[in-house]
């Protein structure tokens, strides 16, 4: 009896000890009833157009938000926070994640009914993620003709999902790039293979640029990091403009990374001796290898970057030992068909079912993304305005001070398709890494390639 | 008559009122150990039968998620590496301890002290700061293993030992090692001192060697500790989860996926929770038999 009773009980501790939170048949089937039925209460005054008056909004909202800039910092949304509650009367409660961590955190709160009143990220989460799950509350109520006119229609566009429900009011954005350590390309004369100006290169270029760089220093130039999603984007740019590849389709139902293209791309990346692929370092470890030398180019890098190299306050566009970084679009055929990977951050509601607090929140969006005081929540935020104008007030000179912005500015044509909605990302990005990964370890290129997009397209149902 | 009656009630009364007692005492426990490991437990089993995600109900597909398992690839995978950081870290973590502890409990009572607080060193600081300085050790570029195996000239050229499928598994075991093997250290001591010293003199009177009395007369004393201690190691070595989770992601490919790191990734990274659960069960199962047949072994000895 004794034996069977410390069995059982050493069954009861593992069992727990690895049990996964998750929802059951029952649980959601409680929760979802009076949140349907809270849902279908709001839609109807907003129907008749009278929302304000139907539902007040709350005095206390609370606010999670991903380190996007200055907003991840305490400092400068406590002053942010406190104009907004002296102009409305809402007190915001801050929380801040960590992209580490960050959204295990809002699916645990999400599954315990827990979740915050707003969040602040971009369209891959708000839309393609929790919005795609009917966790999030449809604000298209808040984009009107003026709102659709003055924002970016790409950035707009990627805040809407297929059935024209918006689960993110856009505020800023930046075309993500590379980054060359000018200072070295300089000493080893690559620096004839850059256009200085347009901040652009071609292909042929750029593998001209990188042999130059790998003769004078003997070393490794580029890493091709693999070790987790962190900073893909950058690794997924570099393959596909290198020959003018995709990763999905137009419309976003396909992933399209075994273009053949992309397996030149690849094929070449491999035979470089310049550059490694490495299965140990993520993006945000390559910015690290960039910044104290040990790499001359870095895949991972954006405006955040190039002001505040690996956020260690020691001089915007400069590497540890003082040398100049310089931001540069991917290469592509021709130097300016690159198409650049965007970041787009703004706010999205949670539907917790408290109309009070959905339009406390709307509130609050209004107030940073469409108002007079948008020009202070861009600036919190280190990159560029979405729009020109946000209810008269021009926002197109607000970084006319800063001469590291302006130059940037120069990358924001190139800015492409915001694919990062396509149905099954997150299956996807994992393939992404794991294929780089068997690429990297010497596997037939075009095999791997189609093996890990057919297993992209398998979680889209293609 | 009445006396007779009032003695025997007492003891009755006394009886219920201890028994309650006892019972009111275990209660905050009790409680705590059905909500967070009888209510869990049975979660995982009941929502392994269904298809069970974020955002919509749930859909009952019974041993749908346990044949996907079966025909997954990686959580085979998963399952051998899994099994491989147990087999080696559970015997190593345990020889290792024995010897360290053998040698350490011989020393004055200070150097032991010194000794148990530097085992157990890595024990109590948190496990992102040992995983991001054993990471810098580990480093392509500039880790230290790197610096010193290419300086002594016994590696020809910096290894990648976090990003080599050759390397990366045994890189996450001699970390685990080292983060396991202080708690067992200190019980060994513990266990070491608590030994019968007159038997173990008796042995040496009897002409037994050093060896001999450790093998026929420590060491069946020190069983319990040792299926404790067992038992832990092998529970901590198959949820080996933080290193995964901040050193690989179970890469490079998935030379270091554990079962653990699955479900983590099949549960709150693809929100495939009546799959994530399924692993769960079928892990909590096989954990389940290995400790059985610890006791069992351990009680035969």
């Amino acid at each position: 009896m004794k034996k069977l009773l410390a069995l059982l009980l050493v069954g009861a501790m593992s069992l727990s000890l690895v049990a996964c939170g998750g929802s059951t048949n029952e649980a959601p089937a409680e929760e979802a009833a009076p949140a349907t039925e809270e849902a279908a209460a709001e839609e109807a005054p907003a129907e008749e157009e009278a929302p304000a008056e139907e539902a007040a909004a709350a005095s206390e909202i609370t606010l999670w938000t991903y380190p996007i800039g200055n907003w991840g910092d305490q400092a400068t949304l406590d002053t942010l926070l406190a104009d907004f509650e002296a102009a409305t009367g809402i007190k915001v409660n801050v929380d801040f994640l960590t992209y580490a961590d960050g959204d295990d955190k809002v699916n645990a709160a999400l599954e315990a009914g827990t979740a915050p009143d707003l969040i602040m990220e971009g369209p891959e989460r708000l839309v393609a993620n929790w919005g795609a799950k009917g966790k999030m509350v449809d604000i298209s109520d808040l984009i009107d003709d003026t709102d659709k006119a003055e924002i970016n229609p790409a950035a707009l566009a990627a805040c809407f999902d297929a059935a024209g429900a918006c689960y993110e009011y856009p505020l800023v954005m930046t075309a993500h790039c590379m980054a060359i350590n000018k200072t070295t390309f300089e000493a080893a004369d690559a620096m004839q293979y850059i256009d200085a100006e347009t901040h652009t290169w071609t292909t042929e270029n750029f593998l001209k640029a990188m042999e130059a760089v790998n003769a004078y220093t003997g070393t490794q130039v580029g890493a091709v990091y693999c070790v987790g999603q962190g900073g893909d984007q950058g690794t997924r740019a570099l393959v596909n403009n290198l020959y003018g590849g995709t990763f999905t389709d137009a419309e976003h139902t396909k992933y399209t990374w075994d273009d053949p293209k992309n397996v030149q791309a690849l094929e070449k990346l491999v035979e470089m001796d310049s550059i490694n692929f490495d299965a140990g370092i993520a993006g945000g470890d390559e910015i690290a290898l960039f910044y104290n030398g040990t790499l001359d180019v870095a895949f991972c890098w954006n405006i955040a970057q190039q002001l505040n190299p690996n956020s260690a306050n020691t001089g915007a566009g400069l590497t540890l030992e003082g040398d100049e970084i310089m931001f540069m679009a991917f290469p592509s055929e021709n130097g300016t068909d690159t198409k650049l990977q965007g970041g787009i951050w703004g706010f999205g509601v949670f539907d917790n079912g408290d109309a009070a607090k959905i339009e406390a929140a709307k509130t609050f969006i209004k107030y940073m993304c469409d108002s007079e005081k948008t020009a202070d929540a861009v600036k919190a935020a280190n990159y560029f305005a979405v729009r020109d104008t946000a209810e008269g007030a021009d926002l197109s000179g607000i970084w006319a001070d800063n001469e590291i912005m302006a130059e940037y500015n120069v990358l924001m044509p190139y800015l492409g398709d915001y694919y990062q909605v396509t149905t099954g990302w997150a299956e996807a990005r994992t393939q992404w890494w794991n294929m780089l990964q068997q690429v990297g370890a010497g596997n037939d290129v075009a095999t791997v390639v189609a093996e890990y997009c057919g297993n992209a397209n398998a979680a889209t149902g293609n | 008559m009445n006396t007779k009656s009032i003695s025997t009630s007492r003891p009755r009364k006394l009886v219920i009122h201890e028994t309650v007692t006892s019972y009111l005492f275990l209660l905050p426990f009790l409680l705590f150990f059905v909500l967070f490991v009888i209510y869990p437990m049975f979660m995982c089993v009941f929502t392994s039968f269904f298809d069970a995600t974020m955002g919509r109900e749930d859909i009952f597909i019974g041993f749908e998620n346990y044949k996907r398992l079966f025909a997954d690839k990686v959580f085979w995978i998963a399952l051998k590496n899994t099994m491989i950081i147990v087999l080696v870290s559970v015997p190593v973590t345990c020889a290792f301890s024995l010897w360290v502890a053998s040698v350490i409990s011989k020393m004055p009572v200070a150097a032991t002290s010194v000794f148990r607080c530097i085992f157990y060193l890595p024990v109590v600081t948190g496990s992102v700061a040992v995983t991001m300085v054993w990471k810098w050790m580990y480093n392509n570029y500039y880790g230290i293993f790197n610096y010193l195996g290419t300086n002594m000239g016994i590696l020809d050229k910096n290894i990648n030992w976090l990003g080599d499928p050759k390397y990366a598994l045994g890189c996450i075991i001699l970390i685990l090692l080292t983060t396991s093997v202080g708690q067992p250290i200190v019980l060994y001591v513990s266990a070491l001192d608590n030994v019968d010293k007159s038997l173990v003199e008796a042995a040496a009177v009897d002409g037994a060697t050093s060896f001999q009395a450790f093998w026929k007369v420590k060491w069946p004393q020190m069983m319990p500790t040792t299926l404790y201690i067992l038992i832990i190691t092998m529970i901590n070595s198959f949820q080996c989860f933080a290193l995964i989770q901040l050193l690989t992601q179970g890469g490079p490919s998935n030379s270091t996926m554990t079962i653990m790191f699955y479900i983590y990734y099949n549960a709150f990274k693809l929100f495939d929770y009546g799959y994530g659960n399924a692993m769960g069960v079928i892990l909590a199962i096989i954990i389940a038999i290995l400790s059985a047949i610890q006791f069992k072994v351990a009680a035969e000895k």
